[in-house]
């Protein structure tokens, strides 16, 4: 088991890699490019703008050679002040810095700075994970209990007037776009009716500090029940958005997975063991559905990362994605491939999870 | 509501009927099929593909799906009480504990994701009311009973982990661990090499004398029947057509599908002749004949056989039964002089012979 983890680890290696080069390039064929953003930003000196242009390898009319030497450097491959993929102290410069190796690019955890605010872009991503964590996490939960549930419960009472109801919401959720699903829940249950706020993740009125701030934190440690119930009356309507569609599409995927799996043959030696029903269907029906639905909800965690992009624009939701709507519109090339790449980070690794956790399930995987 | 049997007979099945309702309209699968099973016999139930064996076997475990299915009328008495009273909990106390089956697919019958041990410890858990160390333990006992080896180590696998014979050994395992007191198997070899079934029906045949169970043995396979079984019931659409001995029905089989049933295997002898065949096939569902159901197929088949049912009765005395109208008195008013066509002419007479007295 730990070797097939540690081999699954490591085959994720070249995905990363190859992820990176994508995000990279296709930024950087982008109209425009870094230089161009630089020379609009008043704030910067033509010198400035020359130096960085130099920390980074970036070249203002690049051949395909000054490319993969911006990524390379952008990867921390190569060393772009001193030219070479040797490193200041000699030594190859993709090695960690406290091992002789260079400091600059991804892999020494340098993202370059923002091309809009100046700062670290790895700081200003930091600085937005807990919201998008915040989000992601509570959708996720609740996007697998419900769809799972739902799922389970159509398919055990098929045809039931329960199976009937989560088959027609299904069918009007599936139909609807996201952001026509936010805007419309904002104008309901926000402007109209009132109950729920639609901007934001705290009332900034009663918050001493930003949110996600040290002093934030702190006066939210030393009470913490009036700022979760802020957090949480402030995720109800971007949750619902996020993940009515995909649940609507997924509570049929579990039925369907279930029906399959009562059908089974076991299921039916299971019964004839004279075991409970309930236990029928959680030890043998259940269990042996969980695969597919395993399989699916990792595939659909990219679904929720591209999702959450709309919905935090929509919500103002302080986090990754909200930033990357931002990102574009400002055309902030390394904070944006910086995002590209850590959501694609997350991806990767919770379908490692998921891969992990599939393995665990069903015995027939060979680990070796 | 009938009265319970006398208490040699652990299995009453009378009269039983169950329908599937599909798009199309009703299947009769079961229609009025009685037979018993006394304690620790072994009964055979033979037929083609189609005619109602599974049906008839899910029914007494009560494992129809309703909807489709539904168990229209009848009465299984077994082991003093009709079991199709009793409610599904009541029920639970006596699938697996009383009554167990094996089934035709060991491929697929086993859960993938839970191992052997699992398995059966589950039902001896469930009926034995002992803890997981003990129910563990009889596991083992009954792996190593039906003879695979290692059973300690077997225990911990997966299905996967095992060749099909040894899946059917493990249901045969699992269906004996609570000491039922009839054993059903539906086709128990169908799937598995010939070599294989040779020695699940060896093995089958040992645990039986071993345990006491009764077996409800269901197969197409007449020479299955022959070596096994002591009392022979013939199904056809649904219907039984012919009960009696294992010697009774395959030495002088009354029931002309019967005949053709035997007729049908191949024999060592004539190798290279053409098979006996039963000509045509096996009724449409929905379209059931309304007299004799073997009629359309029947060599003999006369006037009465397409408009009345034939009764289930005994020729003599004895458990013998065939539902025949060669062997029956035709219902009054029906003439019985049959219609037949010279091929069939000497046999007719002979079938013919002690009945039209
Ligand atoms: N779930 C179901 N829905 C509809 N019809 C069914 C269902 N199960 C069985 N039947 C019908 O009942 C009839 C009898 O089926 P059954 O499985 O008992 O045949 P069998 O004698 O066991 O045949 P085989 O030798 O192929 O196993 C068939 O015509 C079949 O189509
Ligand atoms: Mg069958």
């Amino acid at each position: 088991m730990t070797q097939y983890i540690v081999r699954r680890v490591i085959q994720a290696i070249p995905v990363l890699f190859l992820i990176s080069v994508v995000s990279f390039v296709l930024m950087m064929q982008a109209p425009g490019g870094p230089a161009a953003q630089f020379n609009q930003n008043p704030h910067i000196s033509p010198a400035q703008i020359n130096k960085w242009l130099a920390d980074w390898c970036l070249v203002r009319q690049p051949t395909v050679m000054d490319t993969v030497r911006e990524y390379l450097g952008w990867l921390g491959v190569w060393n772009c002040t001193g030219g070479s993929f040797l490193s200041a102290h000699g030594l190859p410069n993709f090695l960690p810095a406290f091992l002789g190796g260079g400091t600059n690019g991804i892999l020494h955890g340098d993202f370059g700075y923002s091309i809009e605010t100046g700062q670290p872009v790895l700081q200003m991503i930091l600085a937005r994970l807990p919201a998008t964590l915040i989000l992601m996490g509570t959708a996720f939960v609740l996007w697998a209990t419900i769809a799972i549930l739902a799922g389970v419960l159509a398919a055990v009472k098929r045809y039931s007037f329960f199976d009937q109801s989560v088959t027609f919401v299904s069918y009007v959720f599936y139909s609807l776009p996201t952001f026509w699903l936010g805007l419309i829940l904002i104008f309901i249950f926000g402007v109209t009716l009132r109950w729920f706020p639609v901007q934001g993740i705290v009332n900034v009125r009663n918050t001493p500090a930003p949110f996600a701030t040290s002093a934030y934190w702190a006066a939210f440690a030393a009470n913490p029940l009036p700022y979760l119930y802020d957090i949480g009356a402030h995720l109800v309507l971007p949750v619902v958005t996020l993940i009515a569609v995909s649940i609507a599409g997924d509570s049929r995927f579990v039925r369907s997975a279930m029906l399959d799996s009562l059908h089974q043959d076991y299921v039916r030696t299971a019964r004839a063991k004279g075991i409970s029903e309930r236990q029928v269907i959680v030890r043998h029906a259940f269990r042996n559905a969980m695969l597919p639905i395993l399989t699916n909800l990792a595939l659909e965690i990219a679904f929720l990362f591209s999702g959450a992009i709309v919905t935090e624009t929509v919500f103002s939701w302080p986090g990754m994605g909200r930033l990357y709507y931002d990102g574009v519109n400002a055309r902030d090339y390394f904070l944006l491939m910086g995002i590209l790449l850590i959501g694609s980070v997350l991806v990767v690794v919770m379908n490692l999870v998921a891969d992990i956790a599939y393995a665990i399930a069903d015995p027939r995987i060979r680990y070796d | 509501m009938g009265t319970p049997p006398p208490p040699d007979v652990l299995l009453d099945v009378r009269d039983l009927r169950t329908y599937f309702r599909v798009m199309d309209g009703t299947v009769p699968a079961v229609d009025g099929v009685s037979f018993q099973v006394h304690r620790g016999e072994t009964l055979g139930v033979v037929g083609e593909s189609g005619c109602g064996k599974s049906v008839t076997a899910l029914t007494i475990m009560r494992l129809i799906e309703t909807p489709p299915g539904e168990i229209v009328g009848g009465e299984v008495w077994f082991n003093g009480r009709d079991i199709l009273t009793l409610s599904s909990d009541e029920m639970l106390q006596v699938r697996g504990a009383e009554m167990a089956m094996i089934f035709q697919e060991p491929m697929t019958s086993l859960n993938p994701v839970l191992t052997i041990g699992d398995q059966i410890a589950e039902a001896v858990v469930a009926h034995k009311k002992v803890g997981h160390k003990a129910a563990w333990d009889r596991a083992i006992e009954m792996l190593q009973l039906v003879g695979i080896p290692e059973a300690q180590r077997r225990v911990k696998q997966h299905p996967h982990e095992l060749s099909g014979g040894m899946r059917q050994r493990v249901m045969i395992a699992l269906a004996l661990s609570c000491d039922p007191k009839l054993l059903i198997a539906d086709e128990p070899t169908t799937a598995l090499d010939v070599t294989i079934q040779a020695q699940i029906l060896e093995l089958i045949r040992r645990v039986q004398e071993e345990t006491g169970t009764a077996l409800l043995l269901i197969t197409h396979d007449l020479g299955v029947v022959a070596e096994t079984v002591q009392r022979v019931v013939v199904m056809y659409a649904g219907k039984v057509v012919e009960t009696g001995t294992v010697d009774e029905v395959l030495q002088d089989p009354k029931h002309p599908y019967t005949e053709g049933l035997l007729a049908s295997i191949p024999s060592q002898g004539l190798r290279g002749t053409r098979l006996n065949v039963i000509r045509g096939s096996i009724p449409n569902p929905f379209r059931m004949p309304v007299g004799c159901r073997f009629a359309p197929r029947c060599p003999y088949a006369f006037d009465p056989c397409r408009d009345h049912e034939p009764p289930l009765e005994g020729p003599g005395d004895g458990d013998r039964r065939v539902a025949c109208w060669l062997h029956s008195r035709p219902p009054f008013g029906i003439e019985h002089r049959p219609r037949y066509g010279t091929s069939t002419a000497t046999a007719l007479a002979q079938r013919t012979a002690g009945v039209a007295s």
